[in-house]
C-alpha cells in the first residue's frame, strides 16, 4: 500500500469523524441485543421470554447473544460509549462488578408495572432478579438410602471418599463456602471456620471439580454419590436418566439472584425496559417455572406448582423462609483471597 | 546455521507470498500480545498506575512458582511417556508393507478426527470409579475397592499422552522414513547388534524428528487447558486453569497477562532448549 499525505489525511478525517459521531459507525439502528447465559437458559429464553416479548412489542428485533458474564462485561466494557449489548443478565457477583464500574442503568422502577410484584429480595433497583438459582444437597437415591437433611450431613463418616464440591471459581462453590462458614458461626465476613470444615471434610471428599457442570458428570460416573449442586443442573440431569436428587437442607437453600440489567448508553434503551419487563410478568415466570425449564420465579403473584412447590416451597412465603440469600458485596470484598486460599489449602 | 555457503539468498523472492499470513499475525497475534505486556505492567485493574508489582507478586510467590513448575513438570512427564509409546510405533511402521502402513496410519490420526473435549470425556468413562480399569481389575480380582484415578496426576499424564499422541508420532514417522534402510544392514554386517544398531544408527538419525515432536508435544500438553481441567479437577492448579480463574473469576486481567507473559517465556525457554538441542542433532543428520 502506497502511504501519501492526502490518503492519511483522509483516514485521520474519517476515524475522526466517527470519533466525534460515534452514531456514524452504526449507520442504520441495530437490534435489540440481550446477552443471555449459554445453554439451558438459551434455550428458555428463546422459547419463552423472547416471543413473549416480540408479541408485546409489535414484533421488535431481538438477537439473543448468550455468553458468560465475565464476556459481557468485558464487551460492554471495551466500548463503553457505544455498547454492542443493551441488556445484560449476571449472577451476583459479576452483577456487582458491573455496577461497580458502572456499566448498567437504574432500572426506572416507577415506570415498571411488575416491579412492585416481586419478592422484596428480588427488587434490585439497579437490575432486578426475574429468576432465583437454588442450592442444596444433590445425592444419588440408588447409594444415599436415607435422604440427607443437613450439610453436616456431608461430614457423616459414612459418606468417605463419596463427596463431590467445586473450587471457588464457581458462585456455586463460594456461596457453599460461606454457607457452610456460617454454619460454624462464621459469616460473609469471615470464611474462617468454612476452611476449618472442608479440611476436616477431607476424607470424605473424592473431587473437586473444576466447575459445577463437571460435578455432574462425576455423578454419571459413580465418581460421587453427594455433593452441593444446583437445582435446575440437578433437573437436566434427572431428565436424562441419571439417578440424582435434589434436597434443600434444612439451614436453607442458597438462592442466587440472577439478575437482568439495562447497559449504559444502549441504543435501545426503550426496548430494553419492554424485555425487563416481559420476563418480570407472571405469565412468563410461570411458563419458565414448569417443565422443562423449571426456574424458580420471583414475581409474588406466580403460584408456584410442579417440582418446584414439591422440593422448594409451596409459595412465595415459604420460599422466603427456606432460601438463604447472601451478602455479595461483602462476599466479593475478600473472594480474591478465598479463592487464592483454597488455591493454597485444598489438596487431597 | 550449518556449514553450506550462502551465496545467494534463496528466501529474498518468497517474502511477497508469506505478506498475507504475516500481516494477519502481526494484526491478530503480535498485536494483542503487545496488549497483553502494556496490561500486564499495571500494577492495579484499573490499568492505571505503572509498575512491575504483578511480576514480582508471581516471582516472589511460592505458590505461583509451584504451579508455573507443576505445569511445566507435567509436560515433561506427558513428553515422555508419548516419546516412549510413540518411538516404537513409528519404527514398526517403517517395517511393515503398505497394507499394515495404512492401518498404523489410520489408528495414529484416528484421534485427531474426533474434537478434544469428546476424547477427554472418554477418559473420564475410563478413568472413573466404574470406569472401564476399575471394572476390569476388580473382576480379575485384583483389588478390592476401586482405585482413584480420575482426578490425579497419573489420570492427565495418561489422558494428556493420548490425546497429544499423534503430535509426536507423526514427526517421527517422517524422520525414520528418511533413513536409508541400507544403513541398518550395514551396521549389523559390521557386527553391531541390534540394540547397538538403534542406539547408534537409528536413534541419533531420527532426533530432528524426536526434538520436532517433542516440542510439539510438550507446547500442546502444558496448554491444554480442557484436559487438564476435566482430567485434573479443581484443586490440582495448572498455568491454564490459574490464568482462567484470574482473568475470569477475579477479572484481575494485570495479574492473568503477567500469568501469561511469564508462562509464554517459561514456554520459550523450554522450546529453545528443544530447538539448541536439535541444532546439535543436526550434525548426526548431516551423516545419511
Amino acid at each position: 500500500m502506497i502511504m501519501n499525505r492526502r490518503s492519511l489525511m483522509t483516514t485521520a478525517l474519517t476515524l475522526g469523524a466517527m470519533k466525534a459521531f460515534p452514531g456514524l459507525s452504526y449507520a442504520q439502528a441495530r437490534p435489540l441485543v440481550f446477552a443471555t447465559f449459554t445453554g439451558s437458559w438459551e434455550e428458555a429464553h428463546k422459547a419463552v421470554l423472547v416471543p413473549a416479548f416480540r408479541k408485546a412489542n409489535a414484533d421488535a428485533a431481538i438477537v439473543l447473544d448468550p455468553m458468560l458474564s465475565v464476556d459481557q462485561i468485558a464487551k460492554v466494557n471495551a466500548a463503553k460509549a457505544n455498547p454492542p449489548i443493551d441488556v445484560m443478565l449476571h449472577d451476583p457477583g459479576p452483577a456487582l462488578v458491573a455496577i461497580g464500574q458502572d456499566l448498567v442503568e437504574p432500572y426506572p422502577v416507577e415506570k415498571s408495572a411488575y416491579y412492585k410484584d416481586l419478592i422484596s429480595e428480588a427488587q434490585e433497583p439497579m437490575g432486578p432478579a426475574p429468576f432465583f438459582q437454588v442450592v442444596g444437597l444433590t445425592y444419588n437415591p440408588e447409594a444415599v438410602k436415607t435422604p440427607p437433611t443437613s450439610w453436616a450431613d456431608l461430614w457423616k463418616p459414612e459418606f468417605k471418599g463419596r463427596v463431590g464440591i467445586t473450587n471457588l471459581n464457581s458462585t456455586l462453590g463460594t456461596g457453599w463456602l460461606v454457607e457452610i462458614a456460617k454454619m460454624r458461626g462464621g459469616s460473609e465476613a469471615n470464611v474462617d471456620p468454612g476452611f476449618k470444615a472442608i479440611e476436616e471434610l477431607k476424607p470424605n471428599l473424592a473431587a473437586v471439580a473444576a466447575n459445577p457442570g463437571a460435578l455432574a458428570t462425576l455423578f454419571q460416573q459413580g465418581q460421587i454419590d453427594i455433593s452441593p449442586g444446583n437445582f435446575n443442573a440437578i433437573q437436566i440431569l434427572k431428565a436424562r436418566g441419571v439417578p440424582v436428587e435434589f434436597v434443600a437442607p434444612k439451614e436453607g437453600a442458597i438462592a442466587f439472584k440472577t439478575t437482568i440489567h439495562i447497559v449504559k448508553n444502549s441504543p435501545n434503551r426503550e426496548l430494553a425496559f419492554k424485555l425487563i419487563e416481559a420476563s418480570l410478568t407472571p405469565e412468563v415466570q410461570t411458563t419458565l417455572m414448569n417443565p422443562p425449564y423449571l426456574i424458580v420465579p420471583t414475581n409474588s403473584k406466580v403460584k408456584m406448582g410442579g417440582e418446584i412447590a414439591r422440593v422448594l416451597a409451596k409459595d412465595t412465603a415459604e420460599l422466603k423462609q427456606k432460601f438463604v440469600f447472601q451478602d455479595w458485596k461483602k462476599i466479593n470484598e475478600q473472594r480474591s483471597a478465598w479463592i487464592e486460599r483454597f488455591n493454597r489449602e485444598i489438596k487431597i | 546455521m550449518g556449514s553450506a555457503p550462502a551465496s545467494r539468498d534463496v528466501t529474498s523472492y518468497g517474502m511477497g507470498l508469506a505478506a498475507p499470513l504475516a500481516l494477519f499475525f502481526l494484526v491478530f497475534f503480535v498485536a494483542p500480545l503487545l496488549q497483553l505486556l502494556w496490561l500486564s505492567l499495571h500494577n492495579d485493574t484499573a490499568a492505571l498506575h505503572w509498575g512491575l508489582g504483578q511480576y514480582l507478586h508471581f516471582l516472589t510467590d511460592p505458590f505461583s512458582l509451584s504451579v508455573l513448575g507443576s505445569t511445566l513438570l507435567l509436560g515433561a512427564e506427558v513428553t515422555a511417556v508419548c516419546l516412549v509409546l510413540g518411538f516404537p510405533i513409528a519404527w514398526l511402521y517403517q517395517r511393515v508393507g503398505p497394507k499394515l502402513q495404512t492401518i498404523i496410519i489410520l489408528i495414529v490420526l484416528l484421534p485427531l478426527l474426533t474434537s478434544v473435549v469428546v476424547r477427554t470425556f472418554a477418559w473420564i468413562v475410563i478413568l472413573g470409579r466404574q470406569g472401564i480399569i476399575n471394572a476390569t481389575l476388580q473382576s480379575l480380582g485384583m483389588i478390592d475397592t476401586p482405585i482413584k484415578l480420575l482426578y490425579t496426576q497419573f489420570g492427565v499424564v495418561i489422558a494428556l499422552a493420548q490425546v497429544q499422541m499423534p503430535l509426536m508420532t507423526l514427526p517421527l514417522i517422517t524422520a525414520l522414513g528418511r533413513i536409508d534402510p541400507n544403513l541398518d544392514d550395514a551396521s549389523c554386517s559390521l557386527g553391531a547388534g541390534s540394540w547397538r544398531t538403534f542406539f547408534r544408527v537409528v536413534l541419533p538419525l531420527s532426533l530432528p524428528g524426536v526434538i520436532a515432536g517433542c516440542t510439539l508435544t510438550y507446547a500442546a500438553a502444558i496448554t491444554a487447558f480442557i484436559t487438564q481441567s476435566l482430567i485434573g479437577g479443581g484443586q490440582m492448579l495448572f498455568m491454564p486453569m490459574y490464568l482462567y480463574q484470574q482473568a475470569s473469576t477475579l477479572q484481575n486481567w494485570p495479574f492473568a497477562s503477567a500469568i501469561s507473559i511469564i508462562f509464554l517465556l517459561a514456554v520459550l525457554a523450554v522450546v529453545s532448549v528443544f530447538t539448541t538441542l536439535g541444532r546439535l542433532s543436526r550434525g548426526y543428520g548431516g551423516a545419511s
